[in-house]
């Protein structure tokens, strides 16, 4: 088993690509001599997260990001986030019930064994509150997402349009 | 979803018979007036939301740049229309700033009290302030359906949130040949 620290991830994420740049110290696969596959079989045991990308927004408007979280092979609970471009990250939820879409903050998302979370449109997403500088097409916005075993799960997110 | 025989199939939620909307006149940050009813040859889309909406209300406008696009130079005839709700954030300035940030073209406004009021009940919109401890402050759950009204000032059809953006993208294409 890995240690709490070991587990902690650095992910870089590009539109449709999931590059892993710095993957947990003693998780390589000996044995297997193809570093893709090696890559493959840590993201499926190490929590991870992809596929993201921001919101473009004004300076000081709202933003969200949207991404993929694995919890990897043991459970994980989402309990926090922040990004340095926002006063603020929260995880929230648009639900629809009678015609109505409301939002829900989720201060805590709890994911079993192998389970994702995917935030997408509509449903979850991270709230970016008041932004500090404005989000353009093409910027990268770092994302730290918090568990509650005390783990960061870093991703750096381009800002795109849907 | 059915439709009488005579009138348009739209692949949104059809308002058959269409319904005769009031007018309504909004001031813009440059004190010209904005005044969403009938105007000839030129149909109208409208939301309600607020500009602190993070998902909801920028997916809608998002999708609106998709439908514009599709219809080419037709969409030059139509007036995608963003109202807010939550007017006492969102000043006209603020709205119309909002609405531009997805397209240049796209009218952001926002009304006083008592015709952001009007407007809401004609289309059977409804708002409310959620206090949730969020560091964004009150939220606000409101309706999220966009609304498709033809230039006779009629309400044809509504697109609940989560419908295809093409479903509007093809009745817009629809209405502007009907009216063309």
């Amino acid at each position: 088993m890995t240690t709490a620290k070991q587990r902690s991830l650095k992910q870089w994420s590009r539109v449709g690509l999931a590059m892993m740049l710095a993957a947990c110290a003693g998780e390589s696969r000996p044995g297997s001599a193809d570093s893709a596959v090696a890559s493959a079989a840590a993201l499926a045991d190490q929590p991870l997260v992809r596929d993201a990308w921001v919101r473009p927004a004004d300076s000081g408007a709202m933003s969200a990001a949207y991404f993929v979280l694995h919890g990897g092979q043991d459970s994980l609970e989402l309990v926090g986030a922040a990004t340095p471009v926002a006063r603020a990250a929260e995880v929230h939820e648009s639900m629809q019930h009678d015609g109505m879409m409301h939002m829900q903050p989720r201060p805590a998302i709890a994911l079993a064994p192998g389970d994702s979370l995917v935030f997408a449109p509509g449903g979850l997403h991270l709230m970016l509150i008041d932004l500090l500088r404005p989000l353009s097409e093409g910027d990268t916005v770092p994302l730290v997402l918090r568990t509650a075993r005390g783990d960061s799960l870093q991703v750096a997110a381009p800002v795109r349009r849907p | 979803m059915a439709a009488c025989s005579s009138a348009p199939s739209f692949e949104g939620v059809a308002i058959d018979p269409p319904r005769d909307m009031p007018a309504f006149t909004f001031v813009a940050p440059d004190s010209a007036r904005v005044v969403l009813g009938p105007e000839a040859g030129r149909p109208m889309v409208l939301f309600f939301g607020y500009t602190n909406c993070p998902d909801v209300c920028p997916t809608t406008m998002a999708d609106w740049t998709r439908v514009k696009t599709r219809l080419g130079p037709d969409a030059a005839r139509v007036r995608f229309v963003f109202v807010t709700v939550d007017p006492d954030r969102d000043t006209p300035a603020v709205a119309r700033r909002y609405a531009r940030q997805f397209d240049s073209t796209f009218v952001g406004v926002s009304g006083d009290p008592a015709t952001t009021a009007a407007i809401m009940q004609a289309y059977g919109v409804a708002a409310g302030r959620e206090e949730l401890g969020s560091a964004a402050g009150y939220l606000v759950s409101h309706s999220s359906q966009v609304f498709l009204v033809n230039a006779a000032g009629q309400l044809v059809a509504l697109y609940p949130f989560g419908t295809r953006w093409e479903a509007l993208a093809s009745d817009l294409a629809q209405v502007l040949e009907q009216e063309s």
